[in-house]
């Protein structure tokens, strides 16, 4: 019977084997190039190495060393609080612009659709070149104009502030990603039917209940969507804080995210094994965020069905 | 009564407007104002009130940084490496695609299909150290390899091809493709492909303009100047080169410039791109 069954799945695989040859060259390379790091990671996290010497075993002291480096567990804080701020105001931002230009825009409805885009464009870390430019504190533009209002010029060092490097960090996530999430949620907003917001406004249902009872929930796949997305991105934040900082992570590395932490420790201070760790330790926040957002929504879905 | 409320409606409705159009000006401004200050001299530059309009010193900051480095050469290595990586990407994603579409019963099937969706949530970071170490260990450091052969295995590719295909081919004609005779990958590359062209056109754009913009990879990979492509670059010219804003801006601007064409001509298309992730 098991060789019935073995022959039956052999002459499956023998009438489909184009499928075999379609999924072949993407396959080959996913394990090569992807599969084979991350198993060969899990090792590196064990192991302390510095690329030339053998590797020696160490267990999970990588992991201990990690926790108890005050320079990761200021990256851990630095790292929550970018995540947290970027997502919640790129998402909230995104939603209000989408609706209002979905629902409530007077005119000029394809170029609101399209402006928003543009930022999405540019790479991060061009981004961050503009962004340093306008915020520099020799006569960057933010400067002469705080400076012309204020009377006395100004040269207030944006980029090298403790208090600022991570709001603009923020601000230049904000800037560049919420049209992203504009075109999600409209693309969600177009699939509602209309005749459900006529059949409400009919029966005199106010502006904000429409919103909230009616567009919200459906809105929600859309929102849980956006949410993860932004908070894949967030938690390995890199490029962003890295050109904004020119590198080196801000005054007292007030802006050194858990990506630039596993960057520095790999490819200047040539630790393999403790920044392998630290990717782990990401990875391990991204599962737990996502498995919690999940459950959140199927809470909320209960909540509204 | 109605003719008033409908007046209060639309008032409400221009003030939205306004508040969006004020709002808009925040997320092009930054883009604006680089085009307009690669126009300007360094003295207009730092004058108050900024320069609104463009200026007519483009070609001294051309001059500037043609004296420094040779702007055209990061646009070019940027080209070398998006070209054949999108092209190689869409032709491996759509016949894993392809493959995971159309022949759902075949052994094997579900368990490629559940790996390919769970990589979108693996984050790329886990597999960097290794990755560098990897390319290291073959000799590809400071090459364009790293960049384009570990890049053609793209889960998020497979995933749109696979979710394109699943809704855009109907099954009966892999069954009528095959009464014809065909055989192996050929109906695939007679039939599907030319099918299929909005769905790859969307694909490419997307990868042109995201490989367009990596930073970290190229960043690891990449160590001799005259190999970075735009984002590198320019990342270096502006440490560099820092007191010459004008001339930087000019620089940005140049590397921008291809991406702004591409998605002139194929915006349409790009955020299909940007929505396919999200439509389930």
């Amino acid at each position: 019977m098991a060789s019935g069954h073995a022959g039956k799945t052999l002459h499956r695989m023998r009438r489909d084997n184009a499928f075999y040859l379609a999924v072949a060259p993407f396959l080959l390379v996913f394990l090569v190039f992807s599969v084979f790091p991350v198993i060969f990671s899990l090792y590196l996290g064990f192991n302390r190495w510095d690329g030339f010497s053998d590797p020696q075993w160490v267990g999970f002291e990588n992991y201990a060393r990690a926790l108890r480096d005050p320079v990761f567990q200021k990256a851990i804080g630095n790292t929550i609080f970018m995540w947290f701020w970027s997502t919640v105001l790129t998402v909230l931002l995104a939603l209000v612009i989408a609706v209002l230009v979905n629902d409530y825009v007077a005119f000029g409805k394809s170029y609101f659709r399209m402006v928003f885009l543009l930022p999405l464009l540019v790479a991060p870390a061009i981004a961050a070149i503009v962004l340093r430019m306008f915020f520099s504190a020799n006569g960057g533009i933010v400067n002469l104009l705080s400076g012309a209002m204020s009377g006395t010029p100004s040269y207030f060092d944006w980029l090298g502030s403790e208090a600022w490097i991570k709001p603009l960090v923020v601000l230049l996530v904000i800037w560049r990603w919420t049209g992203w999430y504009i075109i999600i949620f409209m693309a969600a907003l177009q699939s509602i039917p209309r005749d459900i917001y006529e059949a409400a406004r009919m029966d005199g249902v106010g502006r904000w209940a429409i919103f909230s009872r009616i567009t919200l929930p459906l809105l929600l796949p859309a929102i849980a969507f956006a949410t993860i997305t932004a908070t894949l991105g967030g938690l390995q934040m890199f490029d962003e804080p890295y050109v904004l900082t020119q590198g080196m992570g801000g005054t007292n590395n007030s802006a050194t995210t858990l990506g630039m932490y596993l960057f520095a420790t790999a490819f200047t201070r040539l630790n393999f094994g403790l920044g392998s760790a630290v990717s782990w330790y990401i990875f391990a926040a991204v599962v737990i965020l996502t498995l919690v957002y999940q459950a959140g929504l199927k809470r909320l879905r209960g909540a509204t069905a | 009564m109605i003719g008033m409320f409908r007046n209060r409606e639309k008032r409400f409705n221009l003030l939205i407007t306004l508040v969006l159009l004020a709002l808009s000006i925040f997320f092009i401004l930054p883009l604006y104002w680089t085009a307009v200050f690669a126009t300007r001299t360094l003295n207009e530059v730092f004058q108050f009130p900024p320069p609104l309009w463009f200026g007519d010193n483009i070609v001294q900051n051309y001059k500037n940084i043609e004296a420094v480095f040779p702007p055209f050469r990061p646009i070019l290595n940027s080209l070398i490496v998006a070209v054949p990586k999108t092209l190689g990407l869409v032709l491996v994603s759509a016949l894993a695609g392809y493959g995971l579409a159309r022949y759902t019963r075949a052994p094997g099937h579900k368990m490629i299909l559940v790996v390919t969706f769970a990589t979108l949530f693996f984050p790329p970071s886990l597999a960097l150290i290794p990755f560098f170490l990897q390319m290291n260990a073959l000799g590809w450091l400071n090459t364009y390899w790293p960049l384009i052969i570990p890049a053609l295995a793209s889960g998020f590719g497979v995933v749109w091809m696979y979710t394109y295909i699943g809704s855009t081919v109907p099954k009966e004609l892999y069954e009528a493709s095959e009464m014809d005779g065909a055989k192996g990958l050929s109906t695939f590359f007679f039939v599907v492909l030319p099918i299929i062209r909005p769905g790859l056109a969307a694909l490419s754009v997307w990868t042109l303009i995201s490989t367009w913009n990596d930073f970290q990879i190229p960043l690891v990979v990449l160590s001799d100047g005259s190999k970075f492509t735009v984002p590198l670059a320019l990342t270096t010219l502006s440490t560099t080169h820092y007191s010459d804003m004008p001339a930087v801006m000019l620089a940005t601007l140049m590397g921008l410039v291809p991406v702004f064409i591409l998605f002139g001509l194929l915006s349409r298309q790009f955020i299909a791109g940007l929505t396919a992730g999200s439509v389930k």
